[in-house]
């Protein structure tokens, strides 16, 4: 089982390098996405090559384990792991899905507007996901209100009538590689900018919008 | 994030156990565990031994810094300075929970260590919301976090995340092209 794994992980110099991952680091990669996605205002990158290199593993530990005797001590401490990590898995995808539910239709819009070589945000599945919710509530709420509405208010703009994802929220992090002059933006008119070094290592509390870049390249680890 | 998902984080600590089997080498996903001897000490994950605690056939070793007079130089030492000391593990409130419930007949003295920890953790959470206070009087907008632990954030941050947003909401006037839910639904 200590076979490195080939996975090909898209970096943030837009060329995708191979990675070679123990299935431990793969475990723990998920664990990072899952904490970053849960904190984050808004969507992030999809791990769909983390996520499908989670599922393998998982599949094949199944199948190992349909031909292990019941009842075995090891059988049952394996069942716990897959349990385990299936439920990181799943709190991961779902809270993907929340995100996609709550936002639609900017997730949708900066998919179409996405130019051909930037990565996208969206697994193909979750794409396929946002466009049938998009048009699932576009025909809902035709259906329910608005046809029966005079004809110059039958229309309805989605992108303004549906919040944004709150950009300017705090968030607590924690830094995994030093970072040099972030500038804190004042709250208040009378107060001025400054920035702060993080160190490797420290906690801190900031807007998202500010550190937002370091989410995605993985310096900085959400908590 | 609920308590329930710091303490699944928490449960991935290696803690000591002293099996009473023997068990080849286990291949994990997530790393190598074993080859498990009676009366040989081994370090396995804290749900591992939970749940070998349960179905007795381990007995725990406490963690080192599991003991009253260690923790009692953290309580003094936590209520003597201004900021948040270094805990022993980041997880410690989450280890005492899981180890006083399911091995507390392994731990000299379960019922002080209880109240110590407990201690502890009431004098911190109390520097956390004066803390709090202080960053809300002075309408910060960074504050840096260190030697807190991840249950500690957790028991405030969604609440006071939230409170900041409708803060900061109300002191912009956010204009009502964006902010403004008028279609709500």
């Amino acid at each position: 089982m200590a076979d490195e794994l080939e996975l090909f992980e898209q970096g943030s110099d837009a060329g995708s390098d191979e990675v070679l991952l123990t299935p431990a680091e793969l475990i723990h990669q998920l664990e990072e996405a899952w904490l970053n996605e849960k904190f984050a205002p808004d969507l992030l990158e999809s791990k769909s090559e983390i996520v499908e290199c989670v599922i393998e593993q998982l599949s094949h530990m199944e199948e190992n384990l349909q031909r292990a005797k019941k009842g075995d001590l090891k059988v049952s401490i394996h069942r716990m792991e897959i349990d385990r990590i299936r439920y990181v898995l799943s709190s991961y995808l779902r809270s993907r899905l929340l995100k996609i539910e709550k936002f639609f239709p900017h997730v949708v819009e900066k998919e179409k507007l996405r130019a051909k070589e930037d990565p996208s945000a969206l697994s193909p599945e979750e794409f396929a996901f946002a466009k049938e919710y998009l048009e699932n509530t576009e025909m809902f709420l035709k259906n329910v209100t608005l046809k029966h509405m005079p004809p110059n208010l039958q229309s309805i703009d989605l992108l303004k009538s549906v919040p944004q994802p709150n950009l300017d929220s705090f968030v607590f992090l924690r830094v995994k590689e030093r970072q040099e002059n972030i500038l804190i933006e004042p709250e208040t008119d009378e107060q001025r900018e400054y920035t702060v070094d993080l160190e490797e290592g420290s906690q801190h509390l900031i807007r998202y919008k500010t550190i937002a870049p370091l989410v995605t390249s993985g310096a900085v680890q959400l908590i | 994030m609920e308590p329930a998902e710091v303490e699944f984080l928490a449960e991935k600590e290696p803690v000591t156990v002293i099996p009473n089997f023997s068990l080849d080498k286990i291949y994990l996903i997530g790393g190598d565990l074993g080859p498990f001897n009676p009366g040989l000490p081994m370090e396995v994950p804290l749900w591992l031994a939970v749940n070998l605690k349960q179905r007795q056939k381990c007995r725990i070793v406490p963690p080192e810094w599991m003991d009253v007079e260690k923790l009692e130089e953290i309580r003094e030492q936590e209520r003597r300075e201004d900021t948040f000391t270094p805990m022993p593990s980041p997880h410690y409130m989450e280890l005492t929970k899981l180890l006083l419930n399911h091995a507390s007949d392994n731990i000299p003295k379960a019922d002080e260590i209880r109240t110590l920890v407990k201690d502890i953790w009431d004098t911190r959470l109390a520097k956390l919301r004066l803390s709090a206070d202080r960053f809300v009087r002075e309408q910060e907008t960074y504050a840096k976090l260190d030697n807190l632990t991840l249950m500690e954030i957790n028991t405030t941050a969604a609440f006071f995340t939230e409170s900041l947003n409708h803060m900061y909401k109300l002191r912009t006037n956010l204009q009502p092209s964006e902010g403004a839910e008028s279609q709500e639904y």
